[in-house]
């Protein structure tokens, strides 16, 4: 039980010093998290109003391909992804291969069934008089999508901290995409991996306490945001 | 046909399609041979309807009797299922969804259980006014208010959470009078609300009506809908009388 114990010190301890290593890898990962959380609001919120207002043919087909995408391995995304950017592939000319931008256009696709699939049932379950309301008041498609977000924004929210939380714990795509490079594309997780390999228990204790905090952070701002929605 | 307020010079800014057909002879609504189905079964069978501009219509029928259907019908929600509804002489079923969405801005329900939305009350009374794009609010939403005998004042910053049922109900009530409608249909607006409160939406029904605004209301209330409305159409088993 030693081990775990000097772990945790050394952890609290490179925390404290604000130890370079342990810091770039909470800022390369706040980086794609980051970019990859906007990404999947844009494009899976959207979508996801279409999907849970619209009745379309095909739709039961759509909605279970996004349920089916939400249990899609992050490795088979990441090998996806590495083969699009790799040099031979259809975007390799874009040079995005190990890079953070690499990273988070993998991370957007793990993360928008999340938000499509969350945002098509608070859609789907809000007060059915809203729709009305919204006609009744003059409200054109786009008011339709703009207001009908709006009113569910908390279920928004919810679904913007699912993603989030699946984005920054995950490590199949950091991996292949980021190759885990020191200082330009080593993230949380993927340094927490290699450190226990190599038996450096208290770098990966250090960087698991950040991520516990940055749940704990997205919790209480989800908690304020709840208060302020007057829920 | 015109109630009591018609003809009373408008204060409110009305369509500017609305006058002159107040004036000329086409009815603001005209169903012939209007049938609406759901699924094979007919809920409103209508062979002729005509309803003029301006004015308060009263609407009364037992439940299930086809009342909401045939309000849908003339808040231009639904298309009759066969028959042919005119709006201002324009025969709406075979319009396109961005011709139909725009007269139906024109016109608005306010619902029997209103839906505010989760904003503060100044934001619900101006929504109808921002999405027609009117940025300039502030004295259209007093107005409003003030029509429904709510204190600008007092309520236009509280929040929904923060009203009565029937405060609710008078501000979607104002939230659909700020836009000046051509057309106002209430569906049951006086439900559960208490004496004080029915009093207060039948003075707002007057005003907007005294403005040129078409009033159509349903409701179960005869006592509070006779001295309001000047004509009376019976909806029982899908069919309309009066």
């Amino acid at each position: 039980m030693d081990y775990l114990l000097d772990g945790l010190v050394t952890a609290l301890r490179l925390l404290a010093m604000g130890d370079a290593e342990t810091f770039s890898a909470v800022w390369i990962t706040l980086a794609a998290s980051g970019m990859s959380i906007a990404a999947c609001l844009a494009i899976g919120a959207p979508l996801g109003f279409l999907i849970g207002y619209h009745d379309f043919p095909g739709r039961k087909a759509v909605r279970i391909a996004v349920d089916t995408a939400l249990c899609f391995p992050t490795v088979v995304i990441g090998l996806l992804v590495y083969l699009l950017l790799s040099r031979q592939g259809p975007m390799g000319e874009l040079g995005l291969l190990f890079t953070i931008p690499g990273m988070a256009i993998g991370l957007t696709l793990l993360g928008v069934p999340i938000v499509m699939a969350m945002t098509a049932l608070a859609v789907e379950q809000a007060d059915a008089r809203l729709r009305l309301t919204l006609l009744t008041l003059g409200a054109d498609g786009r008011q339709m999508l703009t207001a009908t977000l709006w009113e569910t924004r908390y279920h928004l929210m919810l679904a913007g901290v699912a993603a989030f939380g699946r984005i920054v714990s995950e490590v199949g795509i950091s991996m292949m995409v980021g190759g885990n490079i020191k200082w330009h594309t080593r993230t949380i997780t993927t340094a927490i991996a290699l450190e226990t390999g190599k038996g450096d228990y208290a770098l990966g204790i250090a960087l698991g306490l950040v991520l516990l905090a940055m749940a704990l952070l997205l919790n209480l701002m989800l908690a304020a945001l709840r208060r302020r929605a007057g829920r | 046909m015109t109630g009591r307020d018609s003809g009373a010079s408008p204060a409110l800014p009305l369509d500017s399609a609305d006058a002159p057909c107040a004036r000329c002879a086409v009815p603001l609504y005209s169903l012939e041979g209007v049938v609406r189905r759901h699924g094979e079964r007919a809920v409103l069978e209508v062979p002729r309807l005509d309803i003029a501009a301006g004015g308060i219509t009263g609407v009364v029928g037992p439940n299930g009797g086809g009342k909401s259907t045939l309000l849908r019908l003339l808040a231009l929600l639904d298309a009759p299922s066969q028959g042919v509804l005119r709006f201002a002489g324009e025969a709406v079923g075979p319009l396109s969804a961005a011709r139909t969405a725009e007269l139906r801005r024109s016109v608005t329900l306010l619902l029997q259980e209103p839906y505010l939305l989760r904003r503060s009350v100044y934001e619900n009374v101006a929504f109808g006014l921002s999405v027609r794009g009117m940025r300039h609010a502030q004295d259209a939403v007093r107005g409003a208010l003030e029509l429904v005998a709510l204190d600008p004042d007092v309520f236009q910053r509280r929040r929904w959470f923060e009203l009565s049922g029937g405060e609710a109900q008078r501000v979607a009530l104002a939230a659909r009078l700020a836009f000046s409608p051509r057309v106002l249909l209430m569906d049951e607006p006086t439900a559960s609300l208490d004496e004080d409160s029915a009093a207060r939406i039948a003075d707002a029904a007057r005003a907007v009506a005294g403005r040129g605004t078409t009033v159509i209301v349903v409701s179960h209330d005869r006592d509070w809908l006779e001295p309001l409305a000047g004509r009376i159409l019976k909806v029982r088993r899908g069919q309309v009388e009066g």
